[in-house]
């Protein structure tokens, strides 16, 4: 009997997805477990794996498709068996598609282009679709189509006027597919009319949404860095050096953030509300803010205090490279305790970050630099920085926030009460 | 204004009633629109009704049932003494052609559409004045719509007679069947031309300047019209450049080698020059209202049909592109709209028909094209030499090649040659335009037995399971 595999709720309240690509062709063996196909979610590109042995007997959506959880992704069976003997098949997934008893689509496993978008292609819609394109004033070659084979539907076309529609993903906003700027002249002036990836709607949805939760308060210290840098300066070439790992200064920050939150524990907390108790977290997964082309995103270390500054090291290059790769899985975006994000190398005094919720707490990190200040009475050049912390002042007192900042700056001002702690 | 001129105003003056202004001017009433016509021919129609497809068509598939009845004895048919009355096909030709032409000025009629006979030129960018026999009238426009076509291109030293230099218009028109007949110029109208008079008896031979027939198109398909003239007897010159002409009897054409010092000697009694077309942008006062020409002298356009002056648009032959009815058809009914204040773009692709022996039919990109276009390309041919309805119509020259993209199976072109295939050609641009992937038409039946299955066949053949033909 063939096995109907759905499109699995992968969590995290993602109820639909994209398909990136097919990693199995109709008429191929996989095994249990073997990457079916990747899939786009909310947070990352996501590799399903076959929950069964089988022969694939039809596959349903192309890359570029939308596909909703529960929805019919792939039909696993025995060589040779048709996918209409199987119950389980005949559902309507099943029979939307042109005919089950269809021959393998040729090259089925290689990506469709989206929308057919490049200058010199036709935009894959009908004629009356692309007339609805021109009234609406949407430009075909920056809309992705969720019809068959990648053909762009009138619903298609509809949702990019209102701006809903994931077009291909752009390298870098608000530049539209293909450099093709979508421009149309408004009253006021020309304007460029570029639809939100998928990631940049999620993004925008949990930023209001942890405004609206949290009471959000920021509390702004400073560092004397000098000794830190010191020490940073003598480690790091010796470091990369041995371990051929690129070494920055932040596996510092991880570990004093570390020894403040179990210093301060509700800074590693979240609060179950519906139980009226406080979550304290007996780990301490630092999520790190890494910002790609596409948008922010958080890949979590998890287990900080277990771990040596050059395994930190290690794991934050790692996770920032795949992190821009979009090749994270959502395992590691999840699971936080509490949040770094170092604004200091883009510049700036200091800021007042977004809690990412359900934690309590994120620390901003600024920048390093030489500023005068009074030491013994005299003027002296220090290596000083900000240090910025919000928090949710529901839960912890602005006295907790400052006790919680002193006892940090304290450890980053001097170095050496940090080692003694590692 | 001019001196003794009748001033009058409409909304939208189309200059010219050939299948481009016919066709803006009805869909322009019927969008509510105060229209008149001003045509200098005296009828409607335009090339392609009067002087163009339609009665080339006509002589074409007379001239076949004579052939035919005549070339029949492998299948049982002997007919004895077939005998071809010139002017009387020429006749019933022009019957044709008037039902036709008769018919658009019926539509004009009814949709309320006027007409004005006379020659158009523009004194400003609002006003045109038309030279009628009745003296000159003024007409106020608001918006105005360029048609005026195109006209056969000039040989120099070649100056058409109308007797022993002919034009198209001409030779659909000859009263008697010319003994031999010399066609300067390889493209569809005189290949049509050519076959038509080859089949009438007369010796028909060609001279063409480039070195292929149909340079443009898929190289197999004037590989296989080179053949296909060859057994019709229709000698073609290659690389030979007309250049001088001694009328007499007979008129002789010398023609030279375009790379070899080798030079023709051609008797004929009637001589068609058919080089090609140029536009008729020229005596129109273009100049004076600031039109903008493209550097072959065809009137600029965007693809709303729009000139680069407001309220003047462009369509058909004079703008270039495909010089082809239905072409110009399309935009006619794109720049209407976009008068009208609608969001028309002219989007289309445009298929093309040549009505050889056998026929050729076009539509999308050809092999090359897609290449270039940065198409990882599959193509599926299927000749009609395995085709049961081909053979049982004794026509099996000819294939349908598809073309696609590899990767995708996206239907990207198809290229027919054969019997009856300009009628298979609209499937095909359906298909393109409605965005079909290869298994789309694999999926589609094809009646049994039609030459239409050979479409099926070459798409199967594409994706290497075609059942009529080994699989590559």
């Amino acid at each position: 009997m063939a096995f109907v595999f759905n499109f699995p709720d992968v969590g995290e309240g993602i109820h639909e997805g994209t398909v990136v690509e097919w990693l199995v062709a109709e008429g191929d063996i996989v095994a249990e477990d073997q990457p079916l196909l990747k899939v786009e979610t909310d947070k990352a590109i996501v590799e399903l794996p076959s929950p069964k042995a089988g022969t694939v007997l039809k596959m349903h959506f192309a890359a570029g498709d939308l596909i909703h959880v529960g929805d019919a992704l792939i039909v696993i069976g025995e060589a040779g068996e048709s996918v209409a003997d199987s119950g389980e098949a005949q559902t309507a997934q099943v029979e939307e598609s042109e005919s089950v008893m269809a021959p393998p689509a040729p090259d089925a496993g290689r990506p469709v282009a989206p929308g057919m978008g490049e200058k010199h292609r036709r935009p894959l819609a009908t004629p009356k679709t692309r007339v609805l394109a021109r009234t609406l004033g949407v430009d075909l070659s920056g809309v992705i189509g969720t019809g068959s084979g990648g053909r762009i539907t009138d619903d298609d076309v509809e949702r990019a006027s209102r701006g809903e529609v994931a077009s291909a993903p752009s390298p870098e906003l608000p530049v539209s597919v293909d450099g093709i700027a979508n421009v149309t002249v408004t009253a006021d002036g020309p304007v460029e009319r570029v639809a939100l990836t998928h990631l940049r709607k999620v993004i925008a949805g949990a930023m209001q949404s942890s405004k609206q939760i949290s009471a959000h308060v920021t509390h702004v210290e400073e560092a004397d860095a000098s000794a830190l840098m010191v020490a940073y300066r003598d480690l790091k070439p010796q470091i990369e050096a041995e371990h051929g790992v690129k070494f920055s200064v932040l596996p510092f920050f991880i570990k004093a953030l570390v020894q403040c939150l179990k210093d301060f524990p509700i800074f590693n907390a979240s609060v179950d509300e519906d139980a009226g108790e406080l979550i304290l977290k007996k780990y301490y997964n630092i999520g790190i803010a890494v910002d790609t082309p596409q948008g922010l995103i958080v890949p979590v270390i998890k287990d900080a205090d277990t771990k040596d500054m050059i395994q930190l090291a290690r794991e934050l290059s790692d996770l920032a490279v795949r992190a821009r790769e979009r090749r994270l899985a959502l395992d590691e975006m999840r699971g936080g305790s509490c949040t770094i994000t170092n604004i200091g190398p883009l510049g700036g005094v200091f800021a007042t970050p977004i809690i990412n919720q359900p934690e309590l707490a994120i620390l901003g990190l600024h920048k390093i630099e030489q500023r005068p200040v009074v030491r013994d009475g005299q003027i002296v050049i220090r290596e000083m920085m900000y240090l910025s912390i919000s928090f949710d002042h529901r839960w912890i007192d602005g006295a907790q926030g400052a006790r919680f900042m002193t006892a940090f700056s304290r450890l980053i001002s001097n170095p050496n009460l940090l080692f003694a702690r590692l | 204004m001019v001196v003794g001129s009748v001033s009058r105003g409409c909304q939208v003056v189309v200059i010219g009633g050939g299948p481009g202004g016919y066709v803006a001017a009805i869909r322009l009433a019927q969008l509510g629109k105060d229209v008149i016509v001003v045509e200098k021919r005296g009828r409607m129609g335009g090339v392609c009704l009067n002087e163009g497809c339609i009665p080339s068509k006509a002589l074409i598939h007379a001239t076949d049932v004579a052939y035919e009845a005549g070339h029949a004895q492998e299948m049982g048919v002997t007919v004895e003494g077939v005998s071809v009355d010139l002017a009387k096909m020429v006749q019933w030709k022009d019957g044709i052609v008037d039902r036709l032409t008769g018919g658009v000025s019926f539509l004009f009629e009814k949709n309320g559409v006027e007409v004005v006979a006379g020659e158009a030129r523009f004194i400003d960018d609002r006003r045109l004045a038309v030279s009628t026999d009745d003296g000159v009238v003024e007409l106020e426009f608001e918006q105005a719509v360029i048609a005026t076509g195109s006209s056969p291109m000039a040989l120099p030293g070649f100056d058409v007679d109308g007797e022993t230099v002919i034009g198209p218009r001409e030779a659909l028109s000859l009263q008697e069947i010319p003994e031999r007949l010399l066609v300067i110029g390889a493209g569809y109208i005189g290949l049509e031309l050519g076959t038509v008079f080859r089949k009438l008896g007369s010796q028909v031979s060609v001279v063409e300047f480039l070195p292929e027939i149909f340079p443009t198109m898929d190289s197999e398909v004037g590989k296989l019209l080179k053949r296909s003239l060859k057994k019709l007897g229709i000698k073609v010159h290659l690389s030979h450049q007309a250049q001088s002409l001694e009328a007499g009897s007979p008129t002789v054409v010398l023609a030279a080698h375009r790379d070899k010092d080798q030079t023709l000697r051609l008797e004929a009694d009637k001589v068609l020059i058919s080089i090609g077309r140029v536009p008729n942008a020229s005596g129109l006062g273009l100049e004076a209202i600031g039109v903008g020409l493209d550097d072959k002298g065809f009137v600029a356009v965007n693809e709303k049909m729009q000139t680069n002056i407001p309220g003047i648009y462009a369509i058909g032959d004079v703008v270039g592109g495909a010089l082809l009815a239905h072409k110009a058809s399309q935009e006619a009914k794109v720049a209407a709209e976009v008068i009208c204040g609608q969001n028309a773009a002219f989007d289309s692709l445009v298929p093309a028909v040549v009505y050889t022996d056998p026929e050729i039919a076009t539509v999308g990109m050809s092999e090359t094209e897609a290449r270039e276009a940065g198409h990882e390309v599959v193509t599926g041919k299927f000749t009609f030499k395995a085709s049961g309805r081909a053979m049982s119509l004794g026509a099996t020259d000819g294939f349908i090649k598809a073309i696609a993209n590899a990767e995708t199976g996206l239907l990207l072109g198809l290229v027919a040659v054969g019997r009856g295939v300009s009628e298979l050609i609209g499937e095909a641009t359906v298909a393109l335009e409605m965005g079909a992937f290869l298994e789309d038409i694999a999926l589609t039946i094809h009646p049994h037995p039609t030459m239409s299955e050979a479409v099926q066949e070459a798409v199967e053949a594409a994706l290497g399971k075609a059942v009529h033909q080994v699989n590559n």
